[in-house]
């Protein structure tokens, strides 16, 4: 045990086996950022490992500190930019429960919306790095093709692509233009057609079946005792979705299912986040026919503050439960901010999952993660 | 290159020999210009621009980089894209001096410029890549578009296309100077240039007060009028899985001390009156922790079977540990948080480098704790007993201090600790 | 010495004034000067020279085709600022390299880690010896032509796996190692699918091979064995794809897992020769591909006399290249459409599914001979 390196622990294999340690990351190109692995192998097979986290470690959470309440929710961006409006919102859920702010009926269609186009273009780049990293290059370009017109929307709403910064307690920042539903309408209408094209290209291929079915195993028991939420945990048959089971905005009058897959392998990761695509489009729909006119945000506070007291507010993102834990003593800055991200949970499964599977599956169980890893380090 | 290096030494003394000598230049640096093969690496929100340059829609391969490589060994161009952190730096001057030359760097984005949103207040981020490596060109942006990045490109080819045989291509050097100091000299100066032209305008502006142009309007602000927003009231939330009473009752049933964490007393009518869309908060004493919260997920009533974190705070003498718990099938959340006093016993000038109070690990009941107590013990500097594998987390191992307490100080960090 | 059996105008030609040449000089020399032997010296110079534009010659056409296929796949443009429709991208990217840094890491074997990208490219100039570009076209028609590319191929591993384990990193040596056991193992299933053909043809050489399918497009031996010809056409595409390390079967090189495989380590020229000996392998193997299944340099007549007299017309090279082309334009979608296999499920396809299926197609192609099962 002792001669081991830190974190490694598990015991060596009886017999005629050489260990060795390789080093992935923190530049390596399918460890999706700066996370570092240390893997223990023996000939391709992995025995161990150990993640080493902090690469991209910018210490919002201190700088939170010297920070106005709302200047967090630039701060959220950058922690999961692949769906930055998501992030947002949560953040400004938690504020929202802190100062006792009800939001209009029209910015929470405006966030759902939002939320929901950044729910499907965060799986676009899923299923792109997915296929990128079991070596189909063309998938990765497909899939960030469609991702651009969500951009596109983002851009003309929000005037960012990436860092939307768009939500704030009590609504958005700013109106959405009159062509937004028109463009969103357009879009679902391209994405329908395009979709089932990217299903048919990736999803039967022998290739990615034989590499993902029972590959990377996680049970529901293991799920749970990592923490492990999103679509990671609900492949595993944990049917938790926040949305559904504590609803947050409008949520709980819309009409969609939690889709639920109980293999807990790469295969499911994979498909359920197709489901979740699809279910996002059914929810977008319906609340463009539902739009309402009106206010878009509620009654602005000059100096926002939250009475002293700490609040929390979970939201789904597309990796999982976001929650924000804000304590505040009264003052202008938060006392303490902190962050559940929650790639850093199942992330933290990594071991459990890629323990006795090859080098190579080790690649794709972290593509089936989809860990955004400035999320985890914050 | 042997023979790149020669033909010009004999052939720029010989007369009209450097016009070949030019000749040759101009081919090696077109050649150098439009083949610059980017390395792959991204720590942050750049790198998915960076990535998304590269796809369909904006088409690096039309300058010809799209040939990303993953071994620094065979790029020309390091792309350095998102934030680097101080645990990183040694990784990306690493990276940059496996690159064989010539080579050039491109910092993307405000925090390879300056350290961008994470420049002041913050221990951990790197106040631009030139410290770490030579740059030659900036792009500024949060993160920047594709369409900026190009930018980049085609000025980085403007730069290389001056490069000759009399002055090639060479590594720059990094900035040694601090960061402050440097906008201090420039602030310095900035400001004697301000009063050398508030003096040369002086004369000027008395001028035109005396005999302003007979079409001159003086400039009136004009006050758009505030968009009036209703006052919207919170929808009436209920509590989900089992109320706040029960949740009580069942915890209470194992830690007697136990009370609602802001609350005086822990009556029915306090209980009520919580709000009731945050989750129950209760303290525990420190003895009962573990055998609380092991309750808590094995009781058939609650099972709180999700920790989904561990948080700290530091309240100035003492800290707080909080175990957010969830019940997936119930739906109820819960927070279980221990007050941890300080351990006064170590002297004062230790007190910032040591560890000053301790709690028994979760470990042993959720795997998942682990990571998640090593975050507590790397930014407070709380031991958890009992903890299988207690090392730094997210910072350096030979990192002093600990952040996220009040007291904790950093250069870059200007408000004064409390 | 060695002297071809079928007629050849260059190597006739040097044959036969090397000796007039040798009459203007001196009697008393002439008795000590052996014509034949400088003959064949310039013969075999002529060739080298001839394979070196055969071999490298189509590279850049390769890379560039590489590159702008993958881009329109992709949806999008590829190259396009240097020259029209960027052209010039290449020249660019080979001077860049000809003119970059070369080192070595520290702890690498020198000598092995030098000889690697050296080897990588002397084994597909040997095969393209082989190949019939056209009629008496060809440098060496030897009758084991096919056991021949079969052991040079073989042969081209040992650079991959030199270089995987001289650069002294991990990953590089995974990837020799890996490569290894795959072009050991879809050695077996690429040989049994040339045997096949060879037994077809009832000839080595592949002179005689393409001889065989001489006439019209349905007697190349795609067609002219019915189902079995196209089956083993599959089975050598996908044998070959393989054989080359190309994707989807590039487990060795695997950029995703492994960042670049046995080559991670190299910089500057020696990179470039890794890079260049995949293409020109590339280009030999499309060349024995069409060779065997395609019909070489033989037109594609479709037996209407008018119609083939204008077909014949054009040279035999022209069609080998247009073939070959269009082989290469087969694999660059292969590379661009599928995603990878692991290790172990390659190794699985291999010995549980196309050894068993070359086998059985070895036993179907003795029946096809015996019975003479064959389009007319």
């Amino acid at each position: 045990m002792s001669n081991l390196p830190p974190g490694f622990r598990e015991p060596s294999v009886e017999g005629e086996f050489e260990e060795y340690y390789l080093n992935m990351g923190p530049q390596h190109p399918s460890t999706h950022g700066a996370l570092r692995l240390v893997i223990r192998l023996t000939g391709e097979t992995i025995i161990e490992v150990v993640p080493h986290l902090g690469y991209i470690h910018r210490g919002m959470e201190k700088q939170a500190e010297n920070l106005g309440y709302t200047q967090y929710i630039m701060m959220s961006d950058r922690q999961d930019y692949l769906t930055a409006i998501q992030n947002n919102l949560g953040v400004c859920l938690a504020l929202e429960k802190g100062a006792g702010i009800g939001v209009p009926e029209r910015a929470e269609y405006i966030r759902v919306i939002m939320t929901e186009l950044g729910r499907i273009a965060s799986h676009l780049v899923f299923y792109a790095c997915y296929g990128g990293d079991l070596g189909g290059q063309t998938v990765l370009l497909y899939g960030f093709k469609e991702r651009e017109m969500i951009h596109d929307i983002f851009e003309e709403v929000t005037g960012q692509r990436l860092t939307t910064n768009f939500f704030r307690p009590g609504g958005s920042r700013m109106d959405v233009p009159d062509t937004f539903i028109p463009r969103v309408k357009a879009f679902l209408a391209h994405l329908e057609k395009t979709l089932p094209d990217y299903d048919r290209l990736l999803t039967k291929n022998i290739a990615l079946v034989e590499r993902s079915v029972g590959v990377g195993k996680l049970t529901k028991e293991q799920a749970l005792a990592y923490g492990c939420s999103g679509p990671v945990a609900r492949a595993s048959g944990v049917n938790y979705d926040v949305r559904k089971n504590d609803p947050y905005s409008i949520y709980s009058s819309l009409d969609f299912n939690v889709p639920v897959m109980y293999n807990g392998d790469c295969y499911d990761r994979y498909l359920i986040r197709w489901q979740e695509m699809y279910e996002s489009i059914k929810i977008i729909k319906q609340c463009i026919e539902k739009f309402p006119a009106g206010p878009y945000r509620s009654k602005e506070k000059p100096n926002f503050k939250l009475p002293a007291g700490s609040f929390y507010a979970a939201s789904e993102t597309a990796k999982g439960l976001y929650g924000t834990y804000v304590v505040s003593t009264g003052g202008a800055n938060p006392y303490r901010i902190h962050t559940r991200s929650p790639s850093f949970s199942n992330v933290s499964a990594v071991n459990a999952m890629a323990k006795g599977e090859k080098i190579s599956d080790l690649v794709t169980i972290l593509a089936s993660i989809d860990p955004v890893i400035p999320e985890i380090d914050r | 290159m042997g023979i790149m290096n020669f033909v010009p030494k004999v052939l720029d003394p010989v007369p009209g020999g450097k016009y070949v000598v030019n000749m040759v230049d101009y081919v090696v640096n077109w050649a150098r210009a439009n083949s610059l093969w980017p390395l792959t690496y991204g720590t942050s929100c750049c790198a998915i621009e960076m990535m998304s340059s590269s796809m369909a829609r904006y088409d690096i391969a039309r300058f010809g980089s799209e040939v990303f490589r993953d071994s620094p060994r065979q790029a020309d161009l390091f792309i350095i894209a998102g934030t680097i952190t101080e645990k990183m730096a040694p990784a990306v001057q690493m990276l940059w001096e496996q690159i064989p030359g010539p080579k050039y760097a491109i910092a993307m984005g405000a925090c390879t410029i300056s350290g961008g949103p994470f420049r002041y207040d913050n221990y951990s981020v790197v106040r631009g890549a030139e410290q770490v490596i030579p740059v030659d060109v900036y792009i500024p942006g949060c993160p920047p578009r594709p369409e900026a990045l190009f930018n980049g490109l085609l000025k980085l080819r403007e730069k290389i296309m001056k490069e000759s045989y009399r002055n090639p291509w060479h590594e720059g050097e990094t900035s040694k100077a601090g960061e402050i100091e440097r906008w201090a000299e420039a602030s310095k100066a900035w400001a004697a240039a301000e009063k050398i032209k508030d003096e040369e305008m002086a004369a000027a502006r008395e001028a035109f007060k005396a005999n302003p142009p007979e079409d001159y309007v003086a400039y009136k602000p004009v006050r758009v009028a505030k968009e009036a927003f209703p006052d919207v009231e919170r929808p009436v939330v209920t509590e989900i899985g089992k109320s706040y009473k029960e949740l009580y009752k069942i915890a209470k049933s194992v830690a007697p001390e136990l009370s609602i964490f802001g609350k005086e007393d822990s009556s029915d009518e306090t209980l009520d009156s919580l709000p009731k869309d945050l989750p129950l908060d209760v303290v525990v004493s420190k003895e009962n922790y573990l055998k609380l919260v092991e309750f808590l997920k094995n009781d058939s009533r609650t099972k709180f079977e999700v920790l989904t974190d561990v948080v700290g705070v530091d309240w100035k003498d003492h800290f707080d540990v909080i175990a957010q718990l969830l019940s997936v099938e119930y739906g109820h959340k819960m927070f279980v948080r221990v007050s941890l006093p300080k351990d006064e016993s170590i002297p004062e000038e230790k007190r910032a480098t040591s560890l000053l109070a301790s709690i028994p690990s979760l470990s042993s009941l959720f795997v998942g704790a682990e990571l998640k107590e090593r975050e507590v013990y790397d930014l407070f500097g709380i031991k958890f007993e009992g903890h299988p594998d207690l090392r730094r987390l997210f910072m350096p191992e030979d990192f002093v201090g600990y952040p996220l307490r009040k007291d904790f100080t950093h250069p870059h960090i200007l408000k004064k600790p409390v | 010495m060695y002297t071809p059996s079928n007629p050849n105008i260059v190597g006739d030609f040097v044959r036969e004034w090397v000796p007039n040449l040798v009459a203007y000089l001196p009697a008393t020399v002439q008795g000590y000067i052996p014509s034949a032997e400088i003959a064949a010296l310039i013969n075999v110079v002529i060739c080298m020279v001839a394979m070196g534009v055969a071999g490298i010659g189509p590279v850049p056409v390769l890379i560039y085709m590489e590159r702008k296929i993958c881009a329109h796949i992709q949806c999008r443009l590829g190259p396009m600022r240097l020259g029209p429709h960027g052209v010039l991208q290449l020249a660019a990217d080979i001077m860049k390299l000809l003119f970059k840094e070369v080192y070595a890491p520290k702890s690498v074997q020198t000598f092995l880690y030098y000889l690697a990208p050296i080897l990588v490219v002397t084994a597909p100039f040997l095969n393209l010896c082989m190949i019939p570009f056209g009629k008496n076209l060809q440098v060496a028609d030897l009758d084991i032509a096919i056991p021949f590319i079969i052991a040079v191929n073989g042969f081209g591993i040992l650079s991959t796996m030199l270089a995987g384990w001289a650069s002294n990193n991990k990953y590089s040596l995974i990837s020799g190692m890996r490569s290894g056991a795959q072009l050991i193992s879809y050695e077996v299933s690429f040989a049994l699918v040339l045997l096949l053909i060879v037994m077809l043809a009832g000839s080595a050489s592949l002179g005689g091979i393409t001889e065989s399918q001489s006439g019209n497009f349905w007697d190349w031996w795609i067609f002219k064995a019915p189902v079995l010809g196209l089956l083993a056409f599959v089975m050598f595409l996908i044998s070959s794809t393989a054989e080359l390390n190309r994707a989807p079967f590039d487990v060795a090189e695997a950029e995703q897992e492994l960042t670049g495989g046995h080559h991670t380590e190299y910089t500057g020229m020696a990179f470039s020769m890794f890079y260049l000996a995949e293409y020109i392998n590339l280009f030999t193997t499309c060349c024995v591909a069409t060779v065997c299944f395609l019909g070489g340099y033989n037109a594609p007549c479709i037996g209407i006399a008018a119609v083939d007299g204008i077909l014949n017309m054009v040279p035999g090279i022209v069609w080998f290249l247009a073939k070959a082309f269009f082989m290469v334009v087969v694999y660059m979608m292969f590379r661009w459409t599928f995603v990878r296999p692991r290790t172990d499920l390659l190794m699985a396809l291999e010995w549980k599914f196309l050894l068993p299926v070359n086998l059985i197609m070895l036993v179907l192609g003795f029946v096809f001979v015996a019975f003479g099962l064959f389009l007319p």
